[in-house]
């Protein structure tokens, strides 16, 4: 039993941290551009797709199909941002379903070209690491060790260089920002090429662990806005600490309700933070 | 000018006999039925709810399962769902509301709320047949003067039923909206901060308008699910909350019976246009972009100001 | 007005027209309706059918049709998209009976699609057939007012069930203990209620584990099976969830595998890891394609008719159901019955004779197909065995 938790104790950090960087996303955006992209669960289905298409059709290595397919993720969401979400700056609802509908855009096209059924990458790092008993997939350990990396680097990105400090002065109060030279615009567009790029990241690490299919996107978004909220739209190690609470409440969940419920703890979680602390756990602005 | 709409409609069985024609018009009416309710809450007060679907869901449920297991007719049936969806809105809105859920926070608990009682209803399989859903054996029935009791079925008598049922309901929610609650409501989704310092009670206002919306998709879960016979829980899917904003959306938000339009677009358009199914995902979505974008007032808003241009 | 008068000539003479050679069309054309998902998340079973039967309906016709009851007659196919959407279908049903006056319709395999129409098809019964592949279907069969229904797949139960089969071979492998690992949903309890009992009466133990549609990460539900170290694990009934399921249990040790629905793929996508991957597959068509020259035949005009060099064999298979063979046995139905429009003699001519095409099929009495069958075994490097059962 202590195993069993264990395990799944790991699973769900490793887990959580994927939610995190769509978290991390969502958050960025709305800090900076004032809606909540629920296309970014779109964008890192793409990410998943554009690394496997690379990786298995056309032969290049993982390591480098990773980082392309997160710049091409990161053009398209600046395309995306500059023809559509200009429009909607700070407007959340009409955000909402602009993001949705470019949702069911995306997978149309995707189901287009690779139809529904599902693909599977080659196995970059087959094995798994044994620890007393617990067994937790290699390419799960690098998978975490990857996002941990980019969100302290995002996180560092903020709060040490002169743009990171720009986007926090935005974030908090747009006018003196733009009075003190910060090119919102610039910045705006910056930052939703970055999300997007986020996301991408997390599509194609997640094409190396499980198979991808045009819908995996939209689990994704939710978790990541649920993350998102119940630490506090705003705070970057939050969005982490966010998707690891899901992803062990979810894991540890399993073990002693029905797999029915899974879905349920995120909702819930949400729900109940929403009404009593809806600042989020680490509101800090 | 625009009473006198309704007139054709009533004439139109007499005229066309395709009995596919007059099935896409039973579904349009009574998917209009869902975006006319909607857009009390989301166009006229401005709350996006996407609670709506699990509404039609839960009304549907609650009039079959009342009618199996209490014996009554069809009518008292759909009173139990009205009344049982007016219990848990008013539940959920009080929740919503009383703690100032705005905007996105709104969208996404009610989102939150919907999904929970999809997975109870997915998952209570003794009660609801979970996944399966459940086929019906009963027909409502009406009582006829002359012929006395006779059940509802058949096209014809559906397209009549559906008929009255929304422009009842385009008529209910247009004297609420011409009245002074439709004028609170209005400066609710202007600027709810605002009403608020001038005196209108916003959660009470918020709340009505929340629980009257529901209201309206609750009538048409009931009819709709025994227009098809047949319920599952895809009645509660975020698409089918998402198909609903979009004939919102489309119809137009500023007068009462606008989504109707919208409703008649989305139903008819796979059986007037053959696409696959990939493609009519695109277009699905590229009508939610554009209409916010470019076509912010929906068709009918569209039409209106030409008309008033010309 | 000679412009007006001319207008309405030409309209009366096309009208004339028209209904003439519809008039003169209809006596000598047997239209068939297929019901099916085409495309949309849901459209595996759909596509295959509508290629399959385009196949069949092209060559009866290039063959001159066919001959009932010394009249020829060539077959029309009406085939619409419900793309998995039960509104749509009942609305292209109507269209089928009401308007194209279709009597013969095959589908749906979709159970949700079956329930959407089933009020409505109930209706028109005795006035045409509907022949599907659902499963609910096999619990309607032989009910009263049923009489236009009829199931074009095989049941997993019963003496001729292909279900119980396979619990045979596994039992003659001496199995102890199997874990179930199925998709919370309609068809996975539906599995869950057959193999419970199939697996009881052979004497081996079963365990059931679920799982909600949607899920990828199956680490918890895994980690707790492979504690109870069953011998085989029965998992999920889809392609889209046994490629996570096959990998993700073989890296936490459990690598042996039964399973009623799906392709090879999983196995050999993941041969390196697994023990044993026992499948039920309609017919291994890779072998098939070897030693039967009606399947070679069958390869070699699919990939003309689609003007294509990629034969999908992942998803013939599944053209064991409102497919190919049905099409020509429906035809053969018609001959005997010496009928194209008496739908009750029709029916009851399918249900007298063995058809032998790709498949042997026969419809029991209730209505229900049953054919034969692979059992196909990949075992640890890929290595690939297949056992043919032919069910009584």
């Amino acid at each position: 039993m202590l195993q069993l938790v264990v395990g799944q104790l790991l699973n769900g950090i490793i887990v959580g941290t994927l939610y995190a960087i769509i978290a991390l996303g969502v958050t960025l955006t709305f800090g900076i551009t004032g809606i909540v992209n629920f296309a970014l669960g779109a964008f890192m289905m793409l990410g998943a797709y554009v690394t496997w298409y690379l990786s298995d059709g056309a032969g290049v290595a993982y390591p480098i199909a990773v980082p392309l397919a997160v710049a091409c993720i990161a053009l398209l969401g600046l395309l995306v941002d500059q023809a559509l979400f200009r429009f909607t700056r700070n407007n959340l609802i009409n955000g909402l379903i602009v993001s949705i509908g470019l949702i069911s855009v995306l997978v149309a096209v995707v189901l287009m070209i690779w139809t529904t059924t599902p693909q599977n990458m080659h196995y970059v790092l087959p094995g798994v690491f044994r620890v007393g008993g617990v067994i937790v997939p290699k390419m799960k350990a690098v998978v975490f060790v990857v996002l941990l990396l980019v969100i302290l680097f995002t996180y560092g990105a903020l709060t040490r260089t002169w743009a990171g400090r720009a986007a926090y002065a935005y974030a908090q109060k747009p006018e003196a920002a733009a009075l003190m030279g910060v090119r919102t615009g610039v910045l705006q567009a910056g930052v939703a090429a970055y999300a997007a790029g986020l996301a991408g990241l997390g599509g194609g690490l997640y094409a190396s662990l499980y198979s991808i299919t045009p819908e995996i996107g939209s689990a994704y978004i939710l978790k990541g806005v649920e993350a998102a909220i119940l630490a506090g739209i705003g705070s970057i190690m939050g969005s982490f600490v966010g998707g690891i609470i899901i992803g062990v409440a979810e894991g540890v969940g399993s073990i002693f309700l029905p797999s029915a419920y899974n879905d349920a703890y995120g909702l819930v979680l949400l729900v109940l933070i929403l009404l009593f602390k809806p600042a989020g756990l680490f509101a800090n602005r | 000018m625009k009473h006198l709409l309704w007139i054709p409609l009533l004439a139109v069985p007499f005229v066309v006999h395709d009995n596919v024609v007059l099935t896409i018009l039973v579904f349009t009416f009574i998917a209009g039925i869902l975006a006319v309710s909607f857009n009390l809450v989301f166009g006229f007060t401005g709350q996006l709810s996407l609670f709506h679907a699990a509404a039609f869901g839960l009304s549907a449920y609650a009039t079959y399962l009342s009618m199996i297991h209490l014996g009554i007719s069809f009518w008292l049936g759909m009173i139990v769902g009205v009344l049982f969806v007016t219990l848990i809105s008013v539940v959920i809105g009080a929740i919503c509301f009383r703690f100032n859920l705005r905007e996105l926070y709104f969208a996404i608990v009610t989102l939150a709320f919907s999904e929970l009682i999809r997975l109870v209803i997915l998952n209570w399989n003794s009660f609801t047949n979970g996944s399966l859903g459940i086929n019906f054996t009963l027909t409502p029935t009406l009582w006829v003067p002359g012929r006395g009791v006779i059940p509802v079925t058949g096209t014809l008598m559906w397209y009549y039923l559906s008929l009255v049922a929304v422009a009842l309901a385009v008529f209910g929610y247009s004297r609420i909206v011409h009245s002074w609650m439709g004028r609170c409501f209005a400066s609710i989704r202007l600027n709810d901060e605002l009403a608020d310092t001038l005196g209108i009670d916003v959660f009470r206002y918020k709340l009505v308008s929340f629980v009257a919306g529901n209201i309206g998709a609750a009538i048409a879960g009931s009819l709709y699910s025994f227009y098809i016979s047949y319920i599952d829980p895809n009645y509660f899917s975020l698409d089918q909350s998402l198909a609903i904003i979009a004939m919102a959306l489309l119809g137009g938000r500023e007068f009462v019976a606008a989504p109707i339009v919208g409703a008649l677009v989305l139903t008819a358009l796979p059986h007037v246009i053959n696409v696959n199914a990939e493609a009519r995902l695109l277009i699905y979505g590229l009508i939610l972009i554009l209409t916010i974008l470019l076509m912010p007032r929906g068709i009918v808003g569209l039409l209106a100001r030409q008309r008033r241009a010309a | 007005m000679r412009q007006l008068s001319r207008s309405i000539g030409f309209i009366v003479v096309s009208i004339a027209l028209a209904s003439w050679t519809a008039a003169a069309g209809a006596q000598n054309v047997v239209k068939i309706g297929e019901i099916e998902a085409q495309t949309g998340p849901l459209n595996t079973y759909g596509w295959m059918s509508s290629q399959g039967m385009r196949m069949a309906v092209d060559e009866i016709n290039k063959a001159g049709g066919f001959h009932v009851a010394g009249k020829t007659y060539k077959l029309e196919l009406i085939n619409p998209d419900t793309q998995g959407n039960p509104q749509q279908a009942v609305i292209q049903l109507k269209k089928m009976l009401e308007e194209d006056k279709v009597k013969y319709v095959f589908g749906p395999f979709l159970t949700n699609i079956f329930k959407g129409i089933e009020g409505y098809a109930k209706q028109h019964d005795g006035q045409f057939l509907l022949m599907g592949g659902a499963t609910q279907i096999h619990y309607e069969l032989g009910k009263p007012g049923n009489d236009y229904l009829m199931r074009t797949w095989n049941w997993d139960a019963g003496a001729s069930g292909f279900g119980t089969l396979m619990v045979e071979y596994l039992r003659k492998k001496g199995v102890k203990k199997v874990a179930m690992l199925m998709q919370n949903d309609a068809f996975g309890h539906v599995a869950a209620d057959i193999y419970r009992e199939a697996f009881k009466s052979a004497g081996i133990g079963f365990e059931e584990n679920w799982f909600e549609p949607g899920t990828k990460d199956y680490s918890a539900v895994l980690a707790k099976i492979s504690a109870g170290k069953p011998d085989y694990l029965f998992p999920g009934y889809t392609d889209a969830v046994l490629y996570d399921i096959v990998q993700q249990a073989t890296q936490l040790g459990l690598t042996k595998f039964w399973l009623v629905r799906g392709s090879l793929g999983p196995a050999l996508k993941n041969k390196d890891y697994i023990d044993d991957y026992v499948a039920y597959i309609p017919k291994y068509f890779e072998e098939a394609e070897k030693s039967e020259p009606k399947v070679a035949k069958f390869i070699g005009d699919y990939k003309a008719f689609f003007k294509t060099k990629d034969f999908p064999y992942d998803q013939a298979p599944l053209c064991s159901s409102s497919c190919y063979d049905h099409v020509f046995m429906l035809v053969e139905a018609m001959k005997r019955a010496g009928t194209v429009d008496d739908v009750a003699k029709v029916k009851a001519a399918l249900e007298g004779f063995t058809y032998d095409g790709l498949w042997k099929i026969r419809y029991d009495k209730t209505g229900e197909e049953i054919f034969n069958f692979d059992i196909v075994d990949v075992q640890k490097g890929g290595k690939i065995s297949v056992t043919h059962e032919q069910p009584k």
